[in-house]
């Protein structure tokens, strides 16, 4: 079956769900194995790079074992800028099914994440657009990839993946 | 106003091997404002690089402390650096990061300048009704009142009154040579800059890129990921130039790096990593010797963490990353950051740096973000005056010589002084050179 608006934005929200709450293992799951991962940096004000071999990202994955470097690092107790984690709550409107089949999808979306760091008492949003990557693999559909077009990219000390 | 003095802030005592800097240093608002007034706004301050303005009429803009400057190349290939503020009202001319302008107009009144500064128009200018003497003053833009360029980086001064670029630089520009000569067609900035502040003083930056100390304790998980993705053996995972050091292994032997440091503030702090394939120089190894001869190639390839006093560091460890610190308050830096990377180096190699870079410079990485927030710890605690002398300038002191040693003999290169380490030693005497070039620097206006 085709992958429907209202499916698209179940897994969204799902994972925006799992990204406040620190369900990691919940999130880890939502991936592909081979999930790319990508916040492209910026040239200049108005255009990001396009190609993560020959330009700068803020993160570039491929494979979800990195993603999971990055829980396990958030988990360990070893790094300080992770130990307390900043709360977290994501916005996710804009919704749009750009092109699915019953095999795969993609859907862009806006997002706004809103961070309070308890610790410094810093409070941030980050806002910017999503586009989403889905696949079926059996009877789920598992984010292929996942692009994050950061829109305020001077980055107040800490950017974590859970923070977009 | 600071009203204290400079013994108050930097106690240095050679003599008795005590060397100290006060929390003050960092916190007080009267010495920022002087040192934006006697380091950042009229001395040797780092802007750019040429490649940023390769071609005729190719600008960017930075600043100098508060004050914003443009970059520019005229239509004969020659770089000026102007103040980016237009005579008439002051508005900044130029308005975007870089770009390639024959003309700049104001945006506010339409005057107008050419990619030398001059000025080319004021608009109505035969309507307005000007007096004779308007016509005897300059209408360019100013140009800054001191520019060079040592090998493809540039600096300026707002203040006319400062050494030749050569001798501000002195014996660490050689560092700069072992950063320029890595291509045969010279460096380049890899597309897409990082731009991120921390609340904490511009100083914590300064310290950091020559904290060898820290490394083992703030970056725990990001050396234990290197590990677990060497064992995990999945066949994707980025080569890391940690896997061949015995750089940050605690129980190492031997003489594992250093430091050398320079008149006027500059130092450098340096591992042995070896010739080895995880550094994406590797593919250039036997050019490099053949170019450059054997034992300036080894120094390629060596940790090297550079700060140029006092905006620049280059640091080449992980990856290659060129920073520039722009001080915005006591307690507030902003840093703008590049991947810097040799002209013309295969794809491959190139990936692999872009993707080491991301992992440990990015402030979306798993290194640099342990380091702004132990800042912001440290800009925390500074408040404290209950004992205002800090004890991290200490390590290192029986160990600091005069001069270089071999190691800086092999590229030809005389330091004021050196330290040679094992990888436990963590040499803190390096830090006391900048503090010493601040002190110079700061006198006249803070009494002794």
């Amino acid at each position: 079956m085709t992958l429907s608006l209202k499916d698209a934005e179940a897994i969204l929200y799902r994972e925006a769900e799992c990204l406040d709450e620190s369900r990691w293992d919940d999130w880890l799951d939502l991936y592909a194995e081979d999930a790319c991962f990508w916040i492209p940096a910026w040239k200049n004000e108005t255009e990001t790079t396009t190609d993560p071999d020959t330009e700068l990202s803020l993160i570039y994955y491929k494979g979800r074992n990195n993603l999971a470097d990055r829980v396990w690092r958030v988990r360990s107790g070893q790094s300080v800028a992770s130990t307390p984690r900043i709360r977290a709550v994501h916005l996710i409107t804009n919704v749009r099914l750009v092109r699915a089949d019953e095999a795969s999808a993609q859907v862009a979306s806006n997002f706004a994440v809103n961070l309070f760091d308890k610790r410094s008492g810093r409070t941030h949003t980050f806002f910017g657009h999503y586009r989403h990557a889905l696949r079926r693999e059996g009877e789920r559909w598992l984010i292929a990839g996942k692009t994050i077009v950061l829109l305020n990219d001077t980055i107040p000390t800490v950017l974590d993946f859970y923070c977009l | 106003m600071f009203t204290g003095r400079l013994s108050d802030l930097i106690d240095d005592r050679p003599d008795e091997g005590i060397f100290r800097v006060s929390r003050a240093i960092f916190d007080d608002p009267g010495v920022f404002d002087l040192e934006m007034r006697r380091i950042f706004e009229s001395g040797w301050v780092f802007l750019g690089i040429a490649d940023q303005a390769r071609d005729p009429h190719d600008f960017f803009t930075t600043d100098i402390g508060r004050v914003p400057v443009l970059v520019s190349r005229d239509g004969s290939g020659a770089l000026g650096a102007f103040v980016n503020s237009c005579p008439h009202r002051g508005s900044r001319v130029a308005q975007t990061l870089a770009g390639n302008a024959r003309l700049h107009v104001c945006p506010y009144h339409s005057w107008s300048f050419d990619s030398a500064g001059r000025n080319k128009s004021v608009k109505l200018k035969r309507a307005g009704c000007y007096a004779e003497s308007f016509d005897a003053q300059s209408h360019d833009l100013p140009a800054l009142p001191a520019f060079g360029e040592y090998r493809g980086f540039l600096f300026g001064s707002l203040d006319a009154d400062v050494p030749p670029l050569e001798t501000h630089l002195g014996e660490a520009a050689k560092l700069l040579d072992l950063v320029a000569d890595q291509g045969p067609d010279g460096f380049e900035l890899v597309p897409g800059a990082v731009t991120f502040t921390f609340q904490a003083n511009w100083k914590l930056q300064l310290e950091n890129c020559s904290d060898a100390y820290h490394f083992t304790s703030t970056h725990p998980s990001y050396i234990r990921i290197l590990e677990q993705r060497q064992t995990a053996n999945t066949g994707v995972a980025v080569k890391s130039v940690w896997e061949s050091s015995d750089y940050w292994r605690e129980d190492a032997q031997g003489v594992a790096g250093g430091s050398f440091s320079f008149p006027h503030g500059h130092v450098l702090n340096w591992g042995i990593f070896g010739v080895t394939e995880a550094l994406p120089l590797f593919e250039q190894a036997e050019a490099l010797a053949e170019r450059h001869g054997a034992a300036k190639r080894d120094w390629m390839f060596n940790m090297r963490n550079l700060s140029i006093f006092p905006n620049l560091q280059i640091a080449e460890n992980a990856s290659s990353q060129l920073r520039v610190i722009r001080p915005l308050a006591p307690d507030l830096t902003e840093m703008r950051t590049w991947c810097i990377a040799p002209k013309g180096e295969s794809a491959q190699a190139r990936r692999q740096r872009i993707r080491q870079y991301e992992d440990f410079f990015n402030p979306s990485g798993m290194a640099t973000p342990d380091d702004t927030v132990s800042y912001e710890n440290c800009q925390r605690g500074f408040a404290s005056r209950v004992e205002p002398w800090l004890q991290g300038y200490s390590r290192g002191t029986t160990a600091s010589k005069a001069g270089g040693n071999p190691f800086s003999d092999l590229i030809d290169m005389k330091p004021a002084r050196s330290v040679l380490a094992d990888a436990q030693l963590g040499d803190e005497t390096l830090f006391q050179s900048y503090y010493r070039e601040w002190a110079r620097r700061m006198a006249g206006v803070i009494g002794q």
